[in-house]
């Protein structure tokens, strides 16, 4: 990597933690480029010159803690134990228990996702491939260990799985509900569909 | 589709006589709606100000004010509008059905149909309802409980019918399909799919919900 490179890669870095900060303390749509320029100590013309929005500053800042939470997860994965239903449970604790963190700046990325104009260089919410895969492996790895119907279409079940997960977080936008009763809902809602799928 | 509120279709027993000033002033706050109505759905909620839709009503911002305390005030009062438009038709809906299934996907089906006509309107309702204030938040959900009040009736009438188990709990059921039938529209916004298409996919979806609460 050239000097420039690296400025550019440094200055990137700078420019993503200070707005990962500004969002989750003073909101979203209240941060300006020039207010996270600022705090990383760059120039607003640099900020400009790396990413062409503030929306694509927020879905990168998205990428990267979405980055370190499924690296977390690959060291997780293999050591779930139980039925498809605990399983389940966990990952999604894991999931409340990360994103309430920093919960402000993931309500403004599922809000940004609804927003009426798509920047070309964004990844909305909810186009998260890695945790739909993960419940894919885990809904078959369950049909393998014979606690889920062979016949459930795992895709009907990821989608109510991720809808509930997504709109669970009402409850931490409306009325600032911590991890654990985010968690408690969803064991409810896994419990309840999962005897849908249980083999009888 | 009618997006005229029910309200005013409604005939009122004894007729207001209007004065001038009245009418006038009623005239103003719908020219405003119309406008915001249009600037909210260029533009979202955020993108457009109030200054943005006084402009495009053609009057000046006090004017907006005068009718209106404040934005949110304002993107309510254009949601409580279609609301109430399509609650009346979800109602029907879901009183008509005989079985589960077609209460939920005759009420939901009212819904998408509204809605996927105006798109933009309804992302920028739901990205607002992400992060508004409390208050605005507490207006909103006076809506969404007189909907529950439908699906939970619908449920009930299924437990009643003996379809589903006595013991299943009706609340936690009318919540997960609630939050299916609302993250759906996701393949609406991001991948253009008809209503039909999102009918048949929460139909499928519904399946895999009710299977453990089947009697």
């Amino acid at each position: 990597m050239g000097v420039r490179d690296e400025q550019k890669q440094a200055t990137r870095e700078k420019v993503l933690e200070a707005a990962r900060d500004l969002f989750n303390e003073t909101g979203y749509e209240e941060t300006t480029i020039r207010a996270i320029a600022e705090r990383a100590g760059v120039s607003v013309g640099s900020v400009f010159t790396t990413f062409a929005s503030k929306a694509e500053v927020l879905s990168h800042v998205m990428d990267k803690r979405l980055g370190d939470l499924y690296a977390e997860f690959d060291r997780v994965v293999p050591f779930l134990r139980g039925s498809t239903a605990d399983r389940l449970c966990s990952i999604f604790a894991i999931h409340y228990e990360f994103e309430t963190r920093r919960v402000k700046l993931f309500l403004a990325h599922i809000a940004a996702s609804y927003s009426p104009s798509q920047d070309p260089g964004v990844t909305p919410y909810g186009r998260n491939e890695p945790l739909t895969e993960m419940l894919r492996d885990v809904l078959l790895g369950g049909v393998e260990r014979g606690d889920v119907r062979p016949d459930l279409d795992p895709q009907l079940a990821i989608d109510v799985l991720k809808a509930a997960y997504a709109w669970n977080y009402r409850l931490a936008a409306c009325r600032q509900a911590t991890a654990a009763e985010l968690s408690a809902m969803m064991d409810k809602q896994i419990l309840f569909i999962a005897q849908g799928w249980r083999v009888t | 589709m009618s997006f005229v509120s029910l309200n005013i279709e409604s005939p009122t027993e004894t007729p207001v006589k209007l004065t001038r000033r009245a009418l006038a002033k009623q005239r103003t706050r719908e020219r405003v709606l119309s406008a915001a109505r249009r600037l909210f759905t260029e533009r979202g909620y955020e993108g457009a100000t109030i200054r943005d839709i006084a402009q495009a009503a053609g009057m000046s911002t006090g004017a907006v004010f005068a009718s209106f305390s404040d934005k949110s005030e304002l993107f309510d009062e254009i949601l409580t509008a279609d609301y109430e438009v399509i609650y009346a038709q979800m109602k029907q809906a879901s009183l008509a059905a005989a079985t589960v299934e077609e209460g939920v996907i005759g009420m939901f089906a009212v819904a998408y149909g509204f809605h996927v006509e105006q798109l933009p309107l309804l992302q920028a309702s739901i990205a607002v309802s992400w992060t508004r204030s409390e208050s605005a938040e507490r207006r909103n959900r006076s809506h969404l409980k007189h909907i529950f009040n439908l699906l939970n009736g619908v449920l009930t009438r299924g437990v009643e019918r003996g379809e589903l188990k006595g013991e299943a709990d009706v609340k936690l059921l009318a919540e997960i399909i609630w939050d299916v039938y609302v993250a759906n529209y996701r393949r609406a916004i991001f991948d253009a799919w008809s209503v039909e298409a999102l009918l048949s996919r929460l139909s499928d979806q519904l399946k895999v919900i009710l299977a453990g609460a089947r009697a």
